[in-house]
């Protein structure tokens, strides 16, 4: 048996990387998953949340409108007004007694998290589509465009650029959260290094690794995102096409050249 | 006679008892530029957003062609949009497209033209605007004026037969103006159909057939330049050219 402190750390590890790597690719699943869906499920809400009343509406749709309305608004205050452990308590264990579903584990843990990142992802994208400027609504609804051809071609594009960095906190908090879900039995990281503490008793050992996973995790995540956001934003630069008596000639103004442009002219 | 394209009869609009348009009779044949002067707070830009339906009228007709765009049903709701355009004082250029695909995307979403023949003829409109250059840049790398004569060619890229200015150059600056009025001034003597609201006076004098004068929801006066702007006879009309000089 090790006697110091990183000699169990490295017997913990060769003992039980692969449990610690199962773990973490489950934890990783659910998290990616569970986030996406729930993006989807936000989107949705949020789509149907900012229709606008079309002129003539009939009495039926709008009440069809308004029940829709009130369906999302119960769902987003219950599924953010209580807590991720009690939703996976009450929807895994319900479903078992009162619908005879046995869930699969890692399928329960996906559904609960989407579920539960939706509610927070309809509020995030709301206020994604509200950022976006109305004059963005005006021109393309006065070029024809139904609320759809909108939404999905000019208002989101530009609404999830902007929520970007609150998706991404999402993503972390669910890589994080997760764990929760060791309640159901979900062999996410968490969950697996309670059953390797147990054998040697060597808590804070454990817990040291997975602390150190987690970690790994969440800074990966954060920085592949900041570089998806620099791609979604496109150069600084652009190319000014050739006049027609010049037709290959190409001038690229960077940021760089601009300025260098404007000093010159203010020392003249 | 000549047709007229715009017909609007009893038009009235109010944003909740505030009462911004009370009965507006009004009407533009093809070809014609109508200039829409005016105080703030007098509804015309109001007016104009009611003929594109970015505001619901209360009461009255607006006729396109003859036909009643608030209750006939025969009418294509995006047609008629692409037919009648819009030029914002804003701008409103789509924020996450280039240059070309402001211009593009209406074309292939609501008139479903092909890429190929989107192109072309956004690549048409922005040469004519003098913006051919810039077509892979995107609207925060251009200036004001800049930006407009895109929206310009984001509006004629529908072939429209009808475009509404609302305040075009009020955003710009002064410099900016003349680039941008003078795109305008080429349209209207290709016989474009305008109606434009604007503090111009300049450009109403030498574009406009009509120039049409509101004051709080009525059209106060309205004839040929000559007469509006040279020999007003309505006293807030007098008093409105004086504090523009």
């Amino acid at each position: 048996m090790p006697s110091t402190f990183f000699g169990w750390v490295g017997f913990l590890l060769k003992q039980y990387g692969g449990l610690f790597l199962s773990g973490t690719l489950t934890t990783l699943l659910i998290a990616l998953t569970g986030t996406f869906f729930g993006f989807i499920i936000g989107l949705l809400v949020a789509i149907v949340r900012t229709i606008e009343i079309p002129r003539g509406m009939g009495p039926v749709k709008r009440a069809i409108r308004k029940l829709a309305h009130m369906l999302i608004g119960v769902y987003i205050q219950v599924f953010r007004g209580t807590p991720m452990i009690v939703q996976a308590m009450v929807i895994y264990y319900g479903s078992m007694q009162y619908l005879g579903i046995d869930m699969e584990r890692t399928m329960a843990a996906i559904l609960i998290i989407s579920i539960n990142t939706g509610a927070y992802m309809a509020e995030i994208i709301r206020g994604g589509i509200i950022s976006v400027d109305k004059g963005q609504f005006e021109a393309a609804h006065s070029i024809g465009m139904t609320h759809w051809q909108t939404m999905t071609t000019v208002v989101l594009p530009q609404a999830i650029r902007n929520i970007l960095p609150s998706v991404g906190n999402e993503l972390i908090v669910n890589i994080k959260d997760s764990s929760v879900l060791n309640v159901i039995s979900v062999s996410e990281l968490f969950f697996q290094a309670k059953s390797a503490a147990g054998t040697y008793y060597k808590y804070f050992e454990v817990f040291f690794i997975i602390a150190v996973i987690y970690l790994v995790l969440t800074v990966t995540v954060s920085r592949v995102l900041r570089f998806v956001e620099k791609k979604m934003d496109g150069p600084d630069n652009y190319v000014i096409c050739g006049s027609q008596s010049d037709s290959r000639s190409e001038i690229v103004v960077s940021k760089e050249q601009e300025q260098e442009v404007d000093r010159q002219w203010q020392s003249k | 006679m000549a047709e007229q394209v715009i017909e609007i009869r009893g038009l009235h609009k109010a944003f909740g008892s505030h009462e911004v348009l009370k009965g507006i009779d009004f009407a533009a044949n093809k070809g014609e530029v109508v200039c829409i002067i005016g105080s703030s707070g007098s509804g015309k830009s109001t007016l104009l957003r009611c003929i594109n339906l970015l505001e619901n009228p209360d009461k009255g007709k607006i006729c396109y062609h003859g036909k009643d765009i608030l209750t006939d049903e025969t009418i294509n709701m995006p047609q008629y949009h692409a037919k009648v355009g819009m030029v914002f004082q804003q701008f409103n250029l789509f924020g996450n497209m280039t240059v070309l695909e402001n211009c593009m995307t209406g074309q292939m979403k609501v008139l479903k033209r092909s890429r190929e023949e989107s192109m072309e003829n956004a690549m048409k409109y922005l040469r004519k605007v003098g913006m051919e250059a810039y077509v892979g840049a995107k609207p925060r790398q251009l200036s004001g004026g800049q930006k407009q004569r895109v929206a310009i060619a984001r509006t004629l890229s529908m072939d429209p037969e009808v475009i509404l200015f609302d305040e075009p150059t009020s955003a710009l600056d002064p410099e900016m103006v003349g680039e941008v009025l003078s795109v305008m001034q080429n349209l209207a003597q290709e016989g474009m159909t305008m109606l434009v609201v604007t503090h111009e006076m300049g450009f109403a004098r030498a574009v406009a057939d009509k120039v049409v004068f509101m004051d709080q929801g009525v059209i106060a006066e309205e004839g040929t330049p000559d007469q509006v702007l040279g020999s007003p006879k309505h006293e807030r009309l007098q008093s409105f050219l004086r504090s523009m000089l």
